[in-house]
């Protein structure tokens, strides 16, 4: 199997905070793999990390073959990114959005994905309010449509569901099963672990910025076992250390 | 509702002292003081040049400037809180989901510019010059009576930008109307004889005391606060409009540029918040109005050509700010899920600014016919440009994608100053002694680029903060 992802020993310090301590882990293709950790534990950090927003303090990182800290560009170019926190520009319209999205990436076919997206997801009717408008779920759905635009062979996305309802959440989680069938791969953090074991091939657990636990998601659940039992007891062990 | 009050003042505090580091945020008020200080033994020099009357209308303009400025960045300061700090953060923002009414909040806004910026820029100043009174014979009473008109002069700017602001988005025409209004208000004095200066009441007021001019003053300001609070429409009143796609047109016609949709992006975002008017209107032509008063004072010491290119030179400097303009919407943040470096943003910004250096170019030309002075227009034009082009060179490599970073931290404020101040200094030495001297100054532009350059490479080397 080929690595989508490889990190070796990464590392990020912020100030006298060590977001990330000497992590080591791979993520290979098809996978839709959850990093999970309770807040604070570095999750945002290593998608940053590896989308080229922030730099390694320490380590390397690989995506796609290409090294983060050298071509950040150019692994923006073929990834799909949806951060925590940022909203769309604020001035221009849900559609103008995606337009500008689709010129910076220099996308063909933008307006049909775009046309797709605005059905699939349901928010046609807010195609041409401003993003400054838009509600916080709505907001949510234009950055999923933004970051699989062009089809991205990768897509990293942090805390995916945090804003929809529960049937725009069942949309997503169906979506995302689907793409990596086609053969792509998923990135995904999340501090909600139920949605992790319903939906994640492999997992990796972080906690105070090191990595506890990685493999695969149907090794440490099934027989009445689940990732939440796995997840508390690894921590509380963490938690002595 | 008091404590609602006090955390919207401590959110100013902590939002400024989070971007620049509190101690530098401090040192403001501290600079303001030591150059009023200064000031002050400089008078018994400058008295022989400039009467102290017209000090007095200088001064005393700036600080309405200054209310005028800062009322007008105040409301937009929201809009700018929602984009770099996400949409939560701003706590007059999440008051809206709180049962306060929308006036309120406004109330809560307007008494916490005045007081905040009254402890940062108002109070040092008068405090410098009070200090140094004593020493250049000036009696105590006189940096009182500063205090007050001073004051009353910030109040006035702040309530008028605030009032504009309002009307304006109420309605354009009644903007349209309020504008002829006090022109002709200006006019209809200047043709009676008093002067336009005689309905400045805070200098009225600093000229000759009376109780009869203070309340005048002061009533002109609450009407005016009163007025725009009045005039207020809840925000959610202008929800959800639906708007028509500008960004592919505009997109086709930056076409030249490295990216046509980032352009088309910048001038989008300068019409929809409205700052394409407010901004032009706040930041350009009142400063450059105020400014051209100002200098018309030199009108017995100068010739007329040495005025206009000194002109030209200040228009220069406030042109070199339209660069906030288009950096004051944006965080690299939505940029950073894009293929896309600082160094190309930053690129497609410079394009934005040369587009925009349009506004001064036709100013200058306005005014050199005006002034007519119209033999000396290409001088004047090289000069202002030049200066503008120096001068975003210099703020991109000093402030990067957050020139407002000069507003709050004196440390790169100082360094702005010298950068830009000294090689100005000698331009308009040099085109005083001869006007064609002034095209020397298009080895600025030169200079700029250069300076540019180094800038663009630093911050691409920098991580972006707010990420
Ligand atoms: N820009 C930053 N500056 C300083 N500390 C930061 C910054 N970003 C994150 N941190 C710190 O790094 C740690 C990990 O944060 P983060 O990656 O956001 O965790 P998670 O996404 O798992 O909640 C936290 O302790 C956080 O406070
Ligand atoms: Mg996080």
């Amino acid at each position: 199997m080929n690595a989508i992802v490889d990190v070796q020993n990464l590392t990020k310090v912020y100030g006298d905070t060590t977001a990330l301590d000497t992590v080591t882990m791979s993520v290979e293709q098809g996978a839709l793999f959850g990093l999970l950790g309770p807040n604070g534990s570095g999750k945002t950090t290593m998608i940053k990390l590896l989308t080229g927003q922030v730099r390694p303090s320490g380590g390397a990182a690989t995506v796609l073959g290409l090294d983060v800290t050298a071509d950040p560009v150019g692994v923006r170019s073929l990834v799909g990114i949806i951060p925590e926190q940022e909203t769309p520009p604020s001035f221009l319209t849900a559609e103008e959005y995606l337009r500008l999205v689709g010129a910076i990436r220099k996308i063909p076919d933008t307006e049909e994905q775009m046309a797709w997206w605005f059905e699939y997801l349901e928010f046609g009717d807010k195609r041409d309010v401003l993003c400054k408008d838009l509600s916080r779920g709505t907001r949510q759905k234009l950055m999923f449509a933004q970051a699989f635009l062009h089809c991205p062979v990768l897509a990293l996305i942090d805390e995916p569901l945090i804003n929809f309802d529960p049937i725009m959440q069942e949309t997503v989680k169906e979506y995302l099963a689907g793409y990596v069938k086609k053969g792509n791969t998923i990135f995904i953090s999340t501090h909600i672990l139920e949605i992790a074991e319903e939906i994640c091939s492999d997992f990796a657990i972080l906690q105070r910025g090191k990595l506890l636990s990685t493999g695969r998601v149907a090794e440490v659940t099934g027989a009445g076992r689940h990732l939440n039992e796995y997840f508390l007891s690894l921590i509380r062990k963490g938690g002595h250390v | 509702m008091f404590e609602f009050f006090l955390s919207m003042m401590k959110e100013e505090w902590r939002i400024h002292s989070t971007m620049f580091g509190s101690l530098s945020f401090a040192l403001y008020p501290v600079l303001i003081f030591a150059i009023a200080f200064m000031g002050a033994f400089l008078l018994p020099l400058i008295r022989p040049i400039l009467p102290f009357g017209d000090l007095a209308l200088v001064t005393h303009a700036l600080f309405l400037l200054l209310g005028l400025m800062i009322g007008a960045f105040g409301l937009l300061m929201n809009e700018v809180m929602e984009r770099r700090f996400g949409q939560s953060s701003s706590l007059a923002y999440a008051a809206r989901s709180l049962p306060l009414s929308e006036r309120f909040i406004f109330l809560n806004f307007v008494v916490k510019d005045t007081v905040y910026y009254f402890v940062l820029w108002v109070l040092p100043f008068v405090a410098g010059f009070a200090v140094a009174a004593p020493f250049v014979g000036i009696p105590l009473t006189v940096p009182a009576l500063l205090l007050l008109t001073l004051s009353l002069s910030f109040l006035t700017g702040l309530a008028a930008a605030f009032f504009l602001s309002i009307v304006y988005t109420r309605s354009k025409w009644l903007f349209a109307a309020v504008c002829v209004f006090i022109a002709a208000a200006a006019v209809a004095a200047h043709l009676a004889g008093t002067g336009a200066v005689a309905l400045f009441l805070p200098l009225a007021l600093f000229r000759t005391f009376s109780w009869e001019t203070l309340l005048a003053a002061c009533a002109f300001v609450i009407v005016l606060a009163a007025l725009s609070i009045a005039l207020m429409r809840p925000a959610s009143a202008a929800r959800a409009k639906h708007h028509r796609d500008m960004l592919t047109p505009l997109t086709r016609r930056f076409s030249l540029f490295p990216y046509p949709a980032l352009a088309a992006k910048d001038c989008i975002d300068l019409f929809r918040s409205g700052s394409a008017v407010g901004q032009t209107l706040f930041s350009f032509l009142l400063p450059l109005g105020v400014i051209w008063f100002c200098l018309s004072l030199l009108g017995p010491f100068l010739p007329g050509y040495s005025i206009l290119l000194l002109f030209a030179v200040l228009t220069g400097v406030i042109a070199s700010t339209m660069y906030i303009w288009l950096t004051m919407f944006d965080s690299f943040g939505p940029y950073a899920c894009l293929p896309l470096s600082v160094a190309d943003v930053l690129k497609s910004k410079i394009c934005g600014f040369a587009v925009l250096q349009l506004i001064p170019a036709a100013f200058i030309v306005l005014v050199t016919v005006l002034a007519g002075e119209a033999a000396y227009l290409l001088p004047a034009l090289v000069l202002c440009l030049s200066v503008s082009f120096y001068g975003l060179a210099v703020t991109v490599y000093l402030t990067g994608l957050s020139p407002s970073v000069l507003l709050y931290d004196p440390r790169v404020f100082v360094l702005y100053l010298l950068a830009i101040g000294v090689p100005l200094v000698a331009f308009i030495a040099l085109s005083f002694m001869n006007p064609w001297y002034a095209m020397m100054s298009l080895v600025l532009p030169a200079a700029g680029w250069w300076v540019a350059r180094r800038g663009v490479a630093k911050w691409d080397r920098k991580e972006v903060a707010g990420f």
